[in-house]
């Protein structure tokens, strides 16, 4: 069966010659929940970018067994759902309602399909009463959700989600993390906040300055107060 | 941040917020032109025409402070039209008002009229918008025809104008906290360009990650939509009385007036 990402010795460059990414091999098996970590700027974004084949550099990278090129994109983008940092990036459509049906209707499905997806991903992010709404109506923490909802309706097998999290009270962080532990599909979370991840992530992949320094379980990489320390991220408590 | 936004009332319910959008545009659209052919010198009328946008309004239940609000907002560029009027039109004119009547100018009556069919027209349009959804609005202008390429670039406008405002607002908050002295002309300046090279610079940052969320979603330059519009028996009663009162003012009751 096929990984659900594999990225082998990947190396990437921004055009000015920086080095974003370093021979990058990674793996990530069907329905498990990753954590990509690591301090500001060290390519936990462009790490993403890459695998829903929007910067492409040296090396490969396959994602559901289809190796990232001009002919497979489109298919990689339906088992691929990839929600920005911002939702105000990710929600551009006059209404919830639009947003979420995006998706589906350039996947070709038909308008009674694309009603009952649309109802489906508003139901399980809690938003099925908002549908009519405009994104700008809504609250910071119903906007990530909405994001959310945006990817599910496209019922991809796999979801990256870049910093989830950021400007979330406790309150709808909570919700969040609710919602992202119940979904089936493979999550690849790329975040700072090292107790938002270890609740939702079995599996955490530590980067700095572009590389992989560690890659293992979640709560032990995440508790190891030197490793943490060194590379400018805040360690969980041992339990 | 909270905006003043033009369509904060079209998610109130009543029979007018539930009217097709097309419907109410296109007898919008008629009522103002009609309103615009009106003769110069008849006031009369345009007080019946204002009955009609009044009425529903208050249907509507939209404030009608938030109504003149709006109208005082957009008021300057035509008052500036309508005072100019008295200064290059000085015939005199006989005007008389119920038992009442006194000696005025063909440019002053030109005056109040442009006034008058500013109010109306605006009653109307604002109306219209506060009954209807922009994306509502967006999706009836498109199936009347109009071209795809505009409707979508108005609904990005709607979107992120907001977002934009929200931004100018941080920048110029980020500015007055550290400003603590007068800079001068010429500095002001200088840090007003910095600022306004920011706000571009962050808006083609916000277009790329836009045109990512769009990819990632399978957009292929085709854009998709479902209409959920739907013309229907109320909508039929709306335009048929629309009609009978646009009509019946223009050709019963005008002669009576002039």
């Amino acid at each position: 069966m096929h990984k659900a990402i594999e990225i082998k010795n990947f190396t990437y460059g921004y055009p000015d010659g920086t080095a974003a990414l370093s021979d990058i091999s990674l793996s990530v098996e069907h329905g498990r929940k990753v954590a990509l970590i690591g301090p500001n700027g060290a390519g936990k974004s462009t790490l993403l970018l890459v695998m829903a084949g929007f910067a492409r550099g040296t090396g490969k990278v396959l994602v559901d067994g289809l190796e990232i090129n001009n002919k497979n994109l489109k298919k990689i983008r339906t088992r691929l759902g990839c929600c920005l940092e911002n939702p105000d990036d990710q929600l551009f459509m006059p209404t919830l309602f639009d947003d979420v049906a995006f998706g589906p209707l350039n996947m070709g499905l038909s308008p009674e399909q694309v009603k009952a997806r649309v109802a489906e991903a508003l139901a399980t992010v809690g938003l099925a009463q908002m549908a009519d709404k405009a994104p700008h109506h809504l609250s910071a923490g119903q906007k990530r959700a909405a994001a959310v909802a945006t990817i599910l309706a496209m019922s991809p097998r796999i979801i990256t989600l870049d910093e989830p999290d950021g400007s979330l009270d406790p309150r709808n962080r909570n919700n969040l993390m609710m919602l992202l532990r119940s979904l089936s599909q493979t999550l690849i979370i790329a975040t700072c906040n090292m107790n938002f991840a270890a609740s939702i992530a079995e599996r955490a992949v530590l980067l700095d300055k572009g590389r992989i320094i560690a890659d293992g379980e979640a709560k032990e990489i995440m508790s190891d107060v030197e490793l943490m320390t060194e590379h400018g991220l805040e360690a969980i408590a041992k339990k | 941040m909270h905006h003043a936004y033009i369509d904060k009332f079209a998610y109130q319910d009543s029979a007018i917020h539930r009217l097709d959008s097309r419907v109410k545009f296109l007898v919008v659209l008629v009522f103002t032109a009609v309103v615009i052919s009106l003769p110069r010198s008849s006031l009369s009328i345009l007080v019946c025409y204002a009955i009609g946008p009044f009425a529903l309004l208050v249907w509507a239940g939209i404030p009608l402070k938030f109504v003149f609000k709006q109208i005082l907002l957009v008021s300057p560029f035509v008052l500036v039209l309508a005072l100019s009027c008295p200064l290059y039109d000085r015939t005199p004119v006989a005007v008389s008002f119920g038992p009442f009547s006194w000696q005025s100018s063909l440019g002053w009556i030109r005056c109040f009229v442009i006034l008058g069919k500013f109010v109306v027209t605006m009653l109307a349009l604002i109306g219209l918008v506060s009954t209807t959804r922009f994306s509502d609005l967006l999706a009836g202008l498109q199936k009347l025809g109009l071209p795809r390429l505009l409707i979508i670039q108005l609904g990005f406008l709607y979107r992120y104008i907001f977002v934009l405002i929200d931004r100018a607002h941080h920048i110029l908050r980020a500015r007055a906290g550290r400003k603590l002295r007068n800079l001068g002309f010429k500095t002001e300046l200088r840090t007003a360009a910095s600022m306004l090279g920011s706000l571009f610079i962050r808006s083609i940052d916000t277009a790329e990650h836009i045109s990512t969320a769009m990819q990632a979603r399978g957009f292929d330059g085709n854009w998709h939509t479902i209409s959920k519009l739907q013309v229907r028996r109320c909508d039929l009663i709306f335009v048929l009385t629309a009609a009978a009162f646009i009509s019946g003012l223009y050709f019963l009751v005008k002669p009576v007036l002039q």
